[in-house]
């Protein structure tokens, strides 16, 4: 307990250096733990995205098809339609359970000086694509009523009954889409047919989204498309989230690699803190040999500050990740626009645990040199100054 | 109880070589209070190292108790400082992040000894610091702290109190109060070697020893 209190006070002494010592851990922490919340947030909210689909394949104009079709999930425009005609060609495929035709645009609303992004989907076909969806109100039942999505609805105050202009075209609010913490409440959805003619495109289409009556026979249905309709790709779901993976991969691995060389320097700042602090407390090392500490007690005692501090540093590094999870999410979402909806940055004590676990151990090397050279001390050489 | 015999310390200042102690002879008996005088650089510290295992001999033979002591290895000198020994010095080198209680008990701690709470405020009262045992060194005065430097060499309740000029960063008043606490602790059986520069104090001692260029002269 004495050498605890004697590593704190020791610490304490130099204030300032060792907090801006502690400050380089907790930076490095800080950013190693946000990238590992992310990582896990990430994989869950994928997990999470694919469950809620309540479609297995996207059928999408060739060309860089996992973009696109990630692109309509997260409602981007693509400037290149499907004709609906091909639908023919899926539903007659014995193993497909339904097909319906997306489309996402942009409109100008021009009572509220801004751009809307507009989903365009088969009313009938809602409760089957997205199957968690909750309203207050109801489902359009006509082509001039439209759902608005929660963050939309709360941000310019829109209810029930509310009418929207679009393109000249009057659309009455049928129901306010309850929050669902997904890119679906940044939307307002239209019938599909509505806004083809609104688009001039009566058989234009974004994707197409296809399930089948069993998920087992998938593979087997894609293939199968792809040979008999000319000009089209399908994307599974899976594949698309995969495709959203790897893209933000490459990303984890060099922020990752950042996190660990911050680390690593924030080491040799504690290792330099270390020195200053035994080269300065010379005398007082070689006092403690006269009263009886042995070089493995002088040892323990240095390397017990560098654990110390690197652990205090670690601690207010998890500290200020959570406090910043939100900004950081911002930050996130907006360089990759292609990630999964819902919460990124969740706290989970076991990445929280193993961040503090490697940063005592980073602690522990770095003060290894400092502490060999505190034991090292001749007494003499120390107590004469 | 310490025998030197022969003792000679040379070291290296730069490429010269200088030759501290030269063909020292003592013997320290039990309760004995002996104070070493002589100029800056005579060798007194020097000496005192050497009684006090800190430093070991170029030359010559330490004998504590009848064993020879200069060859030993560095953990078994550790051992005869926490149980024989204790040291006081001129800058009483209190750890300033450790209350009086705690700066008293360090000896116990390094030498893993059970801390005897009762038995520590006995000794702190007994020194007059009774009022000063949860504060700082900087809150205490030079006397006070080198009070609480000699109640922690006294902790382990060593056979023998080296002070290396305890009175050196002290008042008269202080100076004085100091000498007298080392008398009384030599009253009562406790063997002292005192390093001054105060030939006052020094001719208070059992016997005075005069050091002059590494070797005795009186």
């Amino acid at each position: 307990m004495v050498f605890l209190k004697l590593a704190v006070a020791n610490l304490r002494r130099h204030g300032t250096r060792s907090l801006l010592t502690a400050l380089g851990i907790a930076t490095s922490v800080a950013v190693l733990f946000s990238i590992l919340s992310f990582n896990k947030g990430f994989s869950k909210g994928l997990a999470r995205e694919l469950q809620r689909t309540g479609i297995h394949f996207m059928v999408v104009p060739s060309g860089c098809p996992h973009e696109v079709a990630s692109l309509v999930l997260h409602g981007s425009v693509i400037p290149k339609f499907l004709n609906t005609s091909v639908m023919e060609n899926i539903v007659a495929m014995k193993d497909v359970d339904f097909a319906t035709p997306i489309l996402v645009t942009q409109l100008p609303n021009a009572e509220k000086f801004r751009v809307d992004l507009v989903y365009g989907m088969e009313m009938s076909r809602l409760a089957a694509v997205k199957p968690y969806w909750e309203f207050d109100g109801k489902i359009p039942s006509t082509g001039n009523e439209l759902i608005v999505g929660s963050e939309i609805a709360s941000h310019n105050n829109l209810k029930k009954g509310d009418v929207l202009t679009y393109s000249g075209v009057s659309f009455k609010v049928s129901g306010i889409l309850k929050k669902t913490g997904s890119q679906d409440d940044a939307f307002i959805y239209m019938p599909v047919e509505t806004l083809q003619t609104i688009l001039k495109k009566p058989s234009g289409a974004t994707a197409i989204g296809v399930k089948v009556k069993t998920p087992e026979t998938l593979a087997k249905t894609t293939d199968e498309l792809a040979e008999i309709v000319p000009g089209i790709q399908v994307v599974t779901m899976n594949q698309v989230m995969s495709s959203i993976s790897n893209l933000a991969a490459s990303g984890k691995v060099l922020s990752l690699s950042i996190a660990i060389i911050t680390i690593l320097v924030s080491a040799v700042g504690v290792m330099n803190s270390m020195l200053m602090a035994v080269f300065e407390r010379t005398q007082e090392i070689g006092m403690m040999r006269a009263i009886g500490a042995s070089r493995a007690d002088i040892f323990r005692i240095i390397l017990k500050e560098a654990l110390i501090l690197t652990l205090f540093g670690g601690l207010s590094g998890i500290v200020f990740a959570v406090a910043g999870s939100d900004i950081i999410e911002k930050f996130v979402r907006r360089a990759m626009p292609y990630i999964p909806s819902g919460s990124m940055v969740d706290f989970d004590p076991v990445l929280a645990a193993a961040s503090l676990v490697f940063v005592s151990e980073v602690g522990i090397v770095s003060g290894l040199y400092p502490s060999w050279k505190a034991a090292k001390i001749s007494p003499i050489e120390a107590i004469k100054g | 109880m310490i025998e030197l015999k022969g003792i000679e310390k040379t070291y290296l200042r730069g490429s010269e070589e200088v030759h501290a102690l030269k063909s020292i002879d003592l013997k320290v008996s039990k309760g004995e209070f002996i104070s070493i005088v002589g100029p800056s650089g005579s060798g007194k510290t020097s000496l005192l190292h050497v009684l006090g295992c800190l430093d070991r001999p170029s030359k010559g033979s330490l004998l504590i108790d009848g064993v020879a002591v200069e060859n030993m290895p560095e953990n078994k000198l550790v051992q005869i400082r926490r149980k024989k020994i204790g040291f006081v010095f001129q800058q009483f080198y209190l750890m300033p992040g450790l209350t009086v209680f705690d700066n008293i008990t360090l000896p116990l701690v390094f030498s893993r000894q059970t801390i005897d709470k009762g038995k520590i405020i006995r000794a702190i009262e007994l020194l007059g610091l009774k009022e000063r045992i949860e504060h700082y060194p900087k809150q205490l005065s030079g006397g006070e702290m080198q009070r609480v430097a000699i109640a922690r060499a006294l902790v382990n309740e060593p056979e023998i109190i080296l002070a290396d000029e305890p009175t050196g960063n002290l008042d008269s008043e202080n100076s004085e109060k100091i000498f007298e606490l080392l008398k009384s602790l030599h009253k009562n059986n406790l063997t002292v070697v005192m390093v001054t520069h105060n030939n006052d104090l020094a001719s208070r001692a059992d016997r005075t020893l005069l050091l002059k260029d590494g070797k005795f002269i009186a």
